[in-house]
């Protein structure tokens, strides 16, 4: 269902031709919003274009742009419910074909990027339009540790940021988005995230992954991982737990045996800055693995209790989670969720240190010369595995579990 | 014992006023007589208090068989129109979320609120009979809602001891705070003397010395806990504020860096 697409032919003229794409802006800096309508007006003509966004964007600046007054979002680091609500909204209202959603700092993207997202969508060959961004190995980590394996295996998509910043939408898939989001709406939870992904795959939609090239990440200014961490996994949780009716009957992506990812162990000694790095994380392992004993085993089988105490004994260069316990880890995370076996913040807030050691070992394993891409593959590869302990032990939570 | 001495007083003058009836016979004739009017006493006061029990436990039983069978109905039909899926996408506080599911709390919640329905009818119809017969159940009504009270008290401390308890440690732990575990234990044995407090003051034990105890021993776990850190923990605690205000000063240079950045390429989380 998901493909990855480089970009299109920017001057197709069937995108030239379609009228009315709208592109939903958050608030930004007026420099940035200038370079984003420079960009887009390389690619689509003046009047095909709509732009939506904040007042304070409403400037004259001497275009023959139309722009509309979109309502204030967050605009912080994420998009949220309420940026779903109004993108649909004003597309119906302009009779618009087509929606490109752009996050903050989207400055940083190239003219040829935008249009890839837009025309995706334009040309009708997909609903959802999905960014690749060029990300730093050290970017992006709890998408590449929970987010983006969870919705591969579950949902079947090879989407790597299930999360962007960035989507192109079609009408009806914008449609079932604000369908979605008005649920967080009617309780006033404008913030709340949605998950296009996975809601694109239920809905049977096609879905594309566009190669954008770089792009600047904003991050949530003030908010820690302790906060950000639990968000975030708490709303997948929610989601999968809310379509696990199709994930239950959704077959993984097929792997051959010889497509599988695999990484040779090295030998080779992380660089001291690795090292630098991981010894706080291990740290924080270590004093939860002392402490929060307690918690883990409402929640963890004793094979992997066993596991933990096996790695909390490894010393900093040679701290290794295999692949496997985490995903028992994430997976048993996830069912605690939907048993409520604790308290749903406490349950988020005692993954937190697992996560840190999960990323210690994926930093010693990067530093040692393996792509961190390659990893992350093998990763989502073990989450797919092991998929049928997850459905087995959602449907019969009480049988043995070892 | 001041009934003993009363008999042993009013032993002379009985015996000097009665001096045909000194033998055995008499005696025990006396003894029975006594006895059979304490027998008789005890049957009429259970006679009378019988149809009480009896009432307060049909009407338990009634309320309860009513409330398992509400509870089973509300969970069925809260299962038939997928209340819980239309609350979880309305949900948005995870640190709050109940530990049960929501259609679950609510086939609870009317379950326990028929006992507690059956149990004060049956109090009161159980005081209807008794008050008849004796004057002490002017007294032990009022108490038996303070027992009541007094049980919600003890459940409500245990409970909020826990969370609080959990939500102390492991937000401790996630501060990589090394005295985490410490910490819990004490705010769960806070609130617990708390409670204690509360559930003596509550059934009116100990009257000022409960009050006096447990000021004594609040204060002291709060002493304790202030010299502990002003004096035995002077340098951790100094140690964790620098680390804190370290940590803080990189994240508002770089929001969201894990700790230590030596790298030139700083680790993103999302």
């Amino acid at each position: 269902m998901a493909t990855t697409d480089s970009i299109p032919d920017i001057t197709a003229p069937s995108v030239r031709s379609s009228a009315g794409l709208l592109v939903l802006l958050s608030d930004m800096p007026h420099e940035q919003f200038k370079d984003i309508l420079a960009k887009l007006t390389v690619s689509f003509k003046t009047e095909d274009l709509i732009i939506a966004g904040p007042e304070s964007l409403q400037t004259d600046n001497g275009s023959a742009l139309r722009f509309v007054r979109a309502a204030a979002t967050n605009g912080s680091w994420i998009l949220t419910a309420s940026d779903f609500v109004n993108a649909y909204q004003l597309a119906v209202k302009n009779e618009a074909h087509g929606i490109l959603i752009l996050g903050p700092e989207s400055d940083s993207l190239s003219s040829s990027a935008l249009c890839g997202l837009a025309s995706a969508v334009l040309l009708g060959s997909t609903d959802l339009a999905v960014p690749r961004y060029d990300l730093q190995p050290h970017a992006r980590l709890i998408t590449s540790a929970i987010l983006y394996p969870l919705t591969r295996a579950l949902f079947a998509s090879h989407v790597r940021l299930p999360q962007a910043l960035d989507l192109g939408l079609s009408l009806r898939m914008a449609e079932r988005l604000a369908l979605a989001a008005h649920r967080f709406s009617t309780h006033n939870q404008n913030d709340e995230l949605l998950w296009p992904v996975n809601e694109a795959a239920v809905a049977g939609f096609a879905v594309s992954q566009i190669e954008v090239g770089p792009r600047a990440q904003p991050q949530p200014i003030g908010n820690e991982l302790n906060t950000v961490l639990p968000q975030v996994t708490g709303s997948l949780f929610a989601d999968i737990d809310a379509k696990a009716a199709f994930w239950q009957r959704s077959r993984p992506l097929q792997t051959s045996a010889d497509q599988l990812p695999s990484f040779a162990p090295t030998s080779q000694t992380p660089s001291t800055e690795a090292a630098a790095e991981i010894v706080p994380m291990l740290q924080a392992f270590r004093l939860a693995y002392t402490n929060l004993q307690e918690i883990w085993q409402l929640v963890l089988p004793p094979s992997s209790l066993v596991g933990l105490k096996r790695i909390s004994t490894t010393d900093g260069a040679a701290f290794r989670m295999p692949d496997s316990l985490w995903v028992r880890i994430v997976y048993d995370f996830l069912l605690a969720h939907r048993l409520r076996t604790i308290n749903r913040g406490h349950l988020l807030g005692a993954l937190i240190p697992l996560y840190l050691a999960w990323l210690a070992s994926h930093l010693n394993i990067i530093s040692s010369g393996i792509d961190p891409e390659l990893h992350i593959e093998s990763l989502a590869a073990a989450f797919e595995a092991d998929k049928t302990y997850l459905v087995s032990r959602w449907r019969w939570p009480d049988r043995f579990n070892p | 014992m001041q009934h003993v001495f009363a008999i042993m007083l009013q032993a002379e003058p009985y015996r000097a006023a009665q001096p045909l009836y000194a033998d055995n016979v008499s005696m025990w004739r006396h003894m029975s007589g006594a006895l059979h009017q304490s027998l008789y006493r005890v049957v009429t006061l259970l006679t009378t208090i019988l149809p009480g029990v009896l009432a307060f436990i049909v009407s338990l039983a009634v309320f309860t068989l009513a409330g398992m069978v509400i509870s089973a109905l509300l969970r069925r039909a809260l299962v038939a129109f997928r209340f819980d899926d239309r609350f979880a996408h309305g949900q948005s506080s995870v640190a709050w979320a109940p530990s049960s599911s929501l259609s679950e709390l609510i086939a609870r919640v009317s379950f326990w609120a028929c006992v507690l329905l059956g149990l004060i009818i049956g109090v009161s119809a159980f005081d209807a009979a008794y008050a008849t017969a004796a004057a002490p159940s002017i007294s032990f009504l009022p108490y038996f809602t303070r027992i009541v009270g007094a049980v919600f008290l003890l459940v409500a401390g245990n409970v909020i001891a826990r969370f609080l308890a959990r939500s102390v440690l492991i937000g401790a732990v996630n501060e990589q705070l090394q005295y985490a575990r410490f910490l819990s234990l004490g705010v769960k044995w806070l609130v617990l003397v708390l409670t204690a407090a509360m559930v003596l003051d509550h059934l009116q034990i100990g009257g000022l010395v409960a009050e006096l105890a447990f000021g004594i021993l609040f204060g002291g776990i709060v002493l304790t806990l202030a010299l502990a850190v002003g004096l035995g923990s002077r340098d951790l605690v100094s140690r964790s504020l620098e680390s804190h205000v370290e940590r803080t000063n990189e994240r508002s240079v770089a929001p969201m860096a894990s700790p230590v950045q030596s790298s030139a390429d700083p680790i993103l989380h999302i």
